[in-house]
């Protein structure tokens, strides 16, 4: 009954949709007004004005880097919320303690130990191209940064906590997950005190290697944020063993 | 209007993906069901915004040696990479929070948490 | 041809969330889930959109699904 009742919902809900959709410009034209106002300019002078060939990075780092800076803030917080919410009121927790959880570690093969251990250089190797060439090619901090993170959560699964911990040494994980929100307000201030304003880039034709530097040094501490706040959320919704 | 649509393709595949992510979140009573519904929802929207900026024959938008026009928009691009990393960052805290419900009412299955009330 | 390739991704994406919600074991709908994941880095790879594509296939396939597995470790496997 509930089940009927909802397709029948779902399929008045999807006709609107769908008219609106008929309505929408022919999709990849060429000259709906998504692609006709701001676009070309971004793709024109993008790479000069913005110090990136790969214009997706001008756009996230450069012309649009409030945002950016707000999303990083918003993972930092989930990461803090997920602290919050998993260790508040661990200790008074009696199902969690009388919870039967099976405690011994299982046997990992030797196979998969070799193969991480022989791999992991790679991956690492990987997460740091794909981090440090974002403004040229696909790729930039938060990809390199999950790679990287997955590399770590690998890690923990085949060769225990302990040695993914190495990583990330324990004086100083806390500034290594807020990497991602310093980076940028170390930037920005930057810009304010040169340029006049929060997150200016220098504008001079001459200073384009300083564009490029910068849009290099926040993709780096983005990456290095990404990576330790997806490690420590794995490790504290208890992946750890 | 049919024919336009049927060239529109990717726009009603977004429409369909999110019926079917809302009748997940909608009929399912598993908590951890209705945030991969909730997942399917969000990944819907992405593809529809970015399919406003595609481009028939179009490259990725990377300038360099060998880049002809034209290129995709790469405004929606940028939209999404950071939509994404927001969609994770939701529902990791979604999940840290089915954890703390497990722990403390021992079930995930959203009616026996209304009786426990 | 590419618009036949486009329909095959685009049925196969919408036969994944299908099997997704169909299954009752939460971690085979969590694999689908990933799979559902890959098959739109792959639409989003055709359509022009690399850096989305390697977005999601990190995030969408590979984080989000490690998270979903934590949790079902930690709670339970079968959907009642």
């Amino acid at each position: 009954m509930k089940r009927a009742l909802t397709a029948a919902f779902l399929v008045l809900v999807s006709l609107p949709l769908l008219y609106a959709m008929s309505q929408l410009p022919q999709h990849g034209s060429a000259t709906s007004p998504a692609y006709t106002h701001i676009a070309p300019r971004y793709l024109e002078r993008g790479p000069e004005e913005a110090g990136a060939e790969n214009v997706v990075t001008d756009v996230i780092l450069n012309y649009r880097g409030f945002d950016t800076n707000g999303e990083v803030t918003v993972i930092f917080t989930s990461l803090a919320a997920v602290f919050a919410v998993l260790l508040a009121g661990r200790e008074g927790d009696e199902r969690s303690a009388s919870e039967p959880r099976a405690r011994t570690t299982p046997e990992v093969s030797p196979v998969a130990s070799f193969v991480v251990r022989l791999l992991s250089p790679f991956v690492a190797i990987f997460a740091v191209y794909v981090v440090m060439n974002g403004h040229i090619s696909p790729g930039g901090g938060f990809q390199g940064g999950t790679v990287f993170g997955a590399l770590l959560i690998l890690a923990t699964v085949v060769l225990g906590k302990a040695t993914a911990e190495k990583l990330q040494p324990a004086r100083i994980r806390g500034l290594l997950q807020a990497a991602a929100p310093l980076t940028f307000i170390a930037v920005g201030v930057a810009g304010l005190i040169m340029f006049g304003d929060y997150l200016a880039f220098p504008k001079a034709a001459a200073l384009a290697w300083v564009r490029t530097l910068w849009l290099i040094v926040i993709e780096i501490g983005i990456g290095v944020g990404g990576a330790s706040i997806i490690s420590a959320i794995f490790w504290q919704m208890g992946g750890d063993r | 209007m049919i024919v336009h649509l049927w060239q529109n393709i990717d726009y009603v595949a977004s429409v369909v993906l999110f019926c079917i992510g809302l009748y997940c979140v909608i009929t399912k009573n598993n908590l951890i069901k209705k945030f991969i519904g909730l997942n399917i929802m969000e990944t819907s929207v992405f593809a529809f915004i970015v399919a406003l900026g595609v481009v028939d024959g179009g490259d990725a938008p990377i300038m360099g040696a060998g880049a002809r026009a034209p290129f995709t928009n790469p405004i929606p691009q940028a939209l999404i990479l950071t939509g994404i990393v927001v969609a994770v960052s939701t529902t990791a805290l979604a999940l840290s929070l089915v954890i703390r419900i497990y722990q403390h009412c021992g079930t995930i299955e959203a009616d026996e948490l209304r009786e426990m009330e | 041809m590419s618009q036949a390739f486009d329909l095959l991704l685009v049925g196969l994406l919408i036969a994944c969330a299908i099997a997704v919600i169909r299954t009752k074991d939460l971690l085979g709908a969590t694999i689908i889930f990933s799979a559902y994941s890959l098959v739109m880095c792959l639409i989003w790879l055709h359509r022009g959109a690399p850096d989305v594509a390697m977005t999601e296939a990190a995030v969408g396939a590979g984080v989000t699904t490690v998270l979903f597995l934590v949790t079902i470790g930690r709670t339970v496997r079968r959907e009642r």
